[in-house]
């Protein structure tokens, strides 16, 4: 009956707005109003030693200005973008590479798999103790068995022209089986026809790879950078451990920095600016990836 | 006398309930003392945290008696310099409860006292049932204790040590093997590097790498200085040329004479390179110092010892003191002050001497006490004489950059500064003009006005 | 007529170049397997390093030679001091958070997956929004507002705050695992005259339950690992396993064997689960961004 089947529908609705609502209320609690929060602190002098800036918007944008000027944020800008695009490449390189050898099918590979996990699922913490060991000179077996053959490395994350490089290889072997795993899956949903196909046409394997896997996989490779991109400029304990910083600014990134300005000066106000544009970057760079990917998308389909 | 709960807040109401859901708080504060055989403090836990120095390292193991005493149990935490810095600052800056007593760091005085992060003590001190009068507070150095007071006077820390950089020197029989003695002046000290170094496999010099604390006798030394007339001009003047060479002269002996990666040696290496004879002269802490002539040290015969070499200016041997303090937020200041009461007591202290040698103390009975004295003396050379003369010294003044109240963000910036230089990143002029950019910048958003 | 197709052997195509090269082609599937496995102990190397250095004798510390004495001793010196409390305040505050999330987020989930909400898209981007955040931008209010709230070191602060990306996570991840259960199920629920949750609770959820349990495990791994929330807003109290070796890093010879201890055995219980999950871990890595 149409009366009862209205009811129904009503009653249906309303159980599922029901069940959205504590969620939509908490994640609107815990990220809108923090977000706003943020913003509003962004435009204050706030410095916990200064009680009386605590609400003083006498100058909203001082902080901004401020920034612009501040060789140091630009600097960590830019230390920013080398780690992130050096991390992401190498990891997409590296996760390609083991994708394809595990692809092999053996039993030997899929149970490497999950050998291949533990990198990245260990705590980033534990990951920073580990490569601080193996970066400090007098104690890493890599530096002794360099020196044992001869050809010794000086310190690496105390040199300001490889510091960042040193971390980038430690972010590198911590991420790089997140792309070998969403390559992994998306190699492994390749149908078997086109393969087999080039496979009796004679094709060598790169062009195998060139010209049949890669238009498969490269969506998900896109996919995978930009996950990459955006986790790298959260990067934070690897620096914490490694390099606080150091030498001088040159691993310092802008994620560090405003940790460093609101955490250890109580300069929350800076801070909060700090952390207000990161956002909003990390925002517009989103908004432009998926522009160019959806219009690629759409090409494509 | 009124503590801290005589408001309950219906924050205080929240917090007791969301920590009473998981973390049982083992608080009983308010007891009264010496109920029938209990221990006066029964079931209190204190959360204390100290940066590596000597002093708070050698307490740990004393703990056990404190808690036979008093009752009180003490959750002990003694991270690296720059982390405990960092933890405490932004601890206190909450004016949280998450600590019961902490170390006031020489740099952070003037920043937390002026802040009113913490606790004023002389109430416990002049409180006749809190300290009984044979405590003696009238013994501690003056010297040690004015950076403890705000302006008006009032006291807010108990200092431990007055922290001291002399010249030390791990295996002084090479100097002697090739004619030199203890190098007197910056350019003596250069000469002397040049002929002693990696003789026998020894590096020449070593030095801790907070900049912040051991350049600035160099720093001072030729010339210059961080702030143009502190405590009330606060202008930093890290740009001058004298600031640059004395830069351009602390990274040659480190990069000339220094083991490999000595820019990355902290208090803790360099004491360990010390006593292991692997490097030879370092600009040390005399606590660290006292060390070589202790037992697992194995220069105590070929140590020697002076104050620290005067540049083409005069002579500025650092002089820093940290004390105890209790947070403005402590829960049970009352069991912070036993604490504090006994980790500072005449005959506590009087046995980690004896016992370990401790140096660079503040109570003006020990100091002067035989046993101390001989304890002070390494290898027939009388650190302790060196020690007050220091201090002496010290009271002319120039230590005054180190109280300001943005002396911290200085304090990172010579460190990044020297970092640059001694990497070779930048060259000096370029390193301390940007230091003197950055500090003015971070100075101004702490509220100094120009 | 047809003719018939007979059966040829299969012949070895004629390949130019070098014998060597041939045998290379033939045992690809053997070298594979060696390089893999070569290449899997180069990777895990650093931390085969670590776990065997919390087992070396202290004095040994820094050595070599494969064959040492065992010693549990820097296990046992982890038990005193504040470790095993922070151990304890991390298994809290990792279970904690993750049911309340699953508690929160799962039946919005299932809301959003039969609602037929015009707005999910925008709802999923917001998710999206979330994860992207840098936590500075969490920490900065959250440490400020802890501070007025009384929250700042404890442990009902950070189950809170790690709802930041739980909640998300669960919402994401379970909302694929709805879609999948065929709607006639509840249907017929419905015409039995059961109520949407019950129906919900009786057919839906027992049909989802692994993927109810992934999400379990991996919202459990996110907080457990968690660094710098728990850096910022704890200090003695609730300071989890992860801040606590923090403690241990000086450098003092000695300490190296605490720091490798803990470090391992922070890291135990997240590698078992994890290789337990694996299969769902970069769909809830990826949370939010991929296009089904």
């Amino acid at each position: 009956m149409p009366v009862q089947r209205l009811g129904w529908v009503a009653y249906r609705q309303r159980s599922f707005m029901a069940g959205m609502a504590p969620a939509l209320m908490v994640l609107a609690l815990i990220t809108i109003a923090p977000a706003v929060y943020l913003v509003l602190t962004s435009l204050t002098p706030l410095n916990l030693t200064l009680p009386n800036t605590a609400w003083d918007f006498s100058n909203p944008a001082g902080n901004y200005i401020d920034l612009l000027e501040d060789p140091r944020f630009t600097r960590s800008v830019w230390v920013q973008v080398k780690l992130s695009v050096s991390t992401v490449i190498l990891q997409l390189l590296v996760g390609l590479g083991v994708a394809l050898l595990l692809n092999g099918g053996t039993r030997i590979r899929e149970l490497a798999r999950s050998g291949f996990l533990i990198p990245m699922v260990l705590p980033p913490i534990v990951v920073g103790i580990l490569w601080k060991v193996m970066y400090a000179v007098d104690i890493s077996p890599f530096h002794r068995f360099m020196a044992y053959i001869g050809l010794p490395v000086p310190s690496l994350i105390t040199d300001p022209n490889w510091a960042l490089f040193a971390i980038v290889i430690a972010e590198t072997w911590e991420w790089f089986p997140f792309t070998m795993l969403m390559v992994l899956a998306a190699l492994q949903m390749i149908p078997a026809s086109p393969l087999e196909a080039a496979r009796i046409d004679g094709a060598n394997n790169w062009q195998i790879f060139r010209f049949v896997m890669f238009p498969y996989i490269q969506s998900t490779l896109v996919v995978a950078a930009i996950f990459r991109l955006i986790d790298s400029i959260k990067a934070f304990p690897l620096i914490f451990v490694l390099t606080d910083g150091g030498p001088g600014d040159v691993t310092e990134v802008t994620n560090y920095y405003a940790y460093r300005q609101a955490f250890t000066f109580s300069l929350w106000g800076y801070g909060s600016a700090i952390a207000t544009l990161m956002v909003a970057g990390i925002f517009v760079l989103s908004w432009v990836i998926d522009r160019l990917t959806g219009a690629a998308d759409a090409e494509a389909d | 006398m009124a503590t801290a709960r005589s408001r309950i807040s219906r924050r205080q109401m929240l917090r007791v309930g969301a920590g009473s859901l998981f973390i049982p708080f083992s608080l009983n504060a308010g007891k009264a003392p010496a109920q029938g055989g209990k221990k006066p403090f029964e079931g209190v836990t204190l959360n204390i945290s100290c940066w590596s120095a000597t002093y708070p390292k050698l307490i740990a193991d004393y703990l056990p008696e404190f808690t036979e005493r008093t009752g009180i149990k003490v959750n002990y935490d003694t991270p690296g310099f720059p982390v405990y810095n960092q933890r405490a600052d932004l601890e206190l800056s909450t004016k949280g409860s998450g600590f019961d007593v902490l170390n006031v760091t020489f740099i952070y005085t003037s920043r937390w006292i002026g802040a009113g992060w913490l606790t004023p003590l002389d109430p416990y001190i002049k409180d006749a049932n809190k300290t009984p009068a044979d405590w003696d507070y009238a013994d501690f150095l003056s010297g040690s204790l004015q950076p403890m007071k705000d302006k008006a006077g009032a006291v807010y820390g108990i200092p431990w040590i007055s922290d001291v950089l002399m010249a030390a020197s791990a295996r002084f029989d090479i100097f002697k093997a090739n004619g030199l003695g203890m190098p007197d002046s910056f350019d003596e000290l250069d000469k002397a590097m040049q002929v002693v170094n990696k003789k026998e496999g020894v590096a020449g010099f070593s030095v801790e790498n907070h900049w912040g604390w051991t350049f600035i006798p160099f720093l001072q030394g030729f010339g210059g200085n961080i702030f143009r007339n502190p405590p009330d001009d606060l202008m930093p003047t890290l740009d001058t040329p004298e600031v640059a060479a004395a830069a351009e002269y602390f990274a040659k002996l480190l990069n000339s004479y220094g083991p490999e990666a000595a820019s990355g040696y902290t208090y803790d290496q360099v004491t360990e390179a010390l006593r292991a004879g692997r490097v030879n002269f370092s600009p040390h802490n005399h606590a660290f110092c006292a060390l070589m002539g202790q037992e697992g040290s194995k220069v105590t015969k070929t140590s020697n010892f002076a104050m620290i070499p005067k540049g083409p200016k005069g002579r500025f041997p650092g002089v820093a003191s940290h004390g105890w303090g209790i947070p403005v937020g402590a829960k049970n200041k009352d069991a912070s002050w036993e604490f504090i009461k006994w980790s500072m007591s005449k005959d506590f202290i009087a046995r980690l001497t004896q016992k370990h040698g401790l140096g660079s103390v503040t109570r003006k009975s020990l100091i002067n006490s035989d046993a101390y004295k001989q304890r002070m003396v390494i290898n027939g050379v009388d650190t302790g004489k060196i020690f007050l003369d220091s201090i002496a010294m010290s009271e002319q003044g120039y230590m005054k950059y180190r109280t300001v109240h943005v002396y911290p963000q200085a304090n990172a910036q010579i460190n990044q500064a020297v970092s640059r230089v001694v990497s070779g990143q930048m060259k000096a002029k370029e390193s301390f003009a940007m230091a003197q950019a950055n500090t003015m910048a971070d100075l101004k958003r702490a509220g100094v006005k120009f | 007529m047809q003719r018939q197709i007979e059966p040829q052997p299969a012949a070895p195509r004629a390949r130019p170049g070098p014998a060597s090269r041939y045998w290379f082609q033939r045992n690809r599937r053997w070298l594979g397997d060696m390089g893999t496995i070569a290449l899997l102990l180069l990777v895990l190397f650093p931390f085969a390093w670590l776990v065997q250095m919390s087992f070396r004798p202290n004095k040994d510390i820094l050595g070599y030679e494969l064959l040492f004495e065992p010693t549990l001793a820097h296990y046992k010196a982890l038990w005193t001091g504040a470790f095993p409390a922070s151990f304890v305040n991390s298994t809290i505050t990792s279970v904690s958070s993750t049911v309340l999330a699953l508690v929160i987020g799962v039946p919005a989930a299932y809301a959003l997956s039969r609602g037929g909400f015009r707005s999910s898209r925008r709802i999923a981007l917001w998710i999206l929004a979330t994860r992207m955040a840098p936590p500075i931008a969490f920490t900065i209010p959250f440490f400020l507002a802890y501070r007025y709230l009384g929250l700042s070191d404890t442990l009902i602060g950070l189950i809170i705050v790690y709802l930041t990306f739980n909640l998300a996570l669960v919402i994401w991840m379970m909302q694929p695992f709805f879609d999948g259960v065929p709607r006639e199920l509840e249907e017929a629920a419905w015409i039995d005259g059961c109520g949407v949750w019950e129906a919900f609770w009786r057919v839906t959820l027992p049909l989802s339950a692994p993927g109810l349990a992934a999400t379990a495990v991996i919202c459990f791994i996110l907080s457990w690992n968690d660094f710098f929330y728990a850096l910022v807003l704890t200090r003695t109290n609730a300071s989890t396993a992860p801040v606590a070796i923090v403690n241990f890093i000086q450098y003092t010879g000695w300490e190296w064997g605490r720091i490798a201890a803990a470090g391992t055995l922070v890291m135990l219980p997240v590698v078992i689960f994890s290789i337990l999950v694996r299969n769902y871990l970069v769909r809830g890595l990826a949370a939010g961004g991929v296009k089904e």
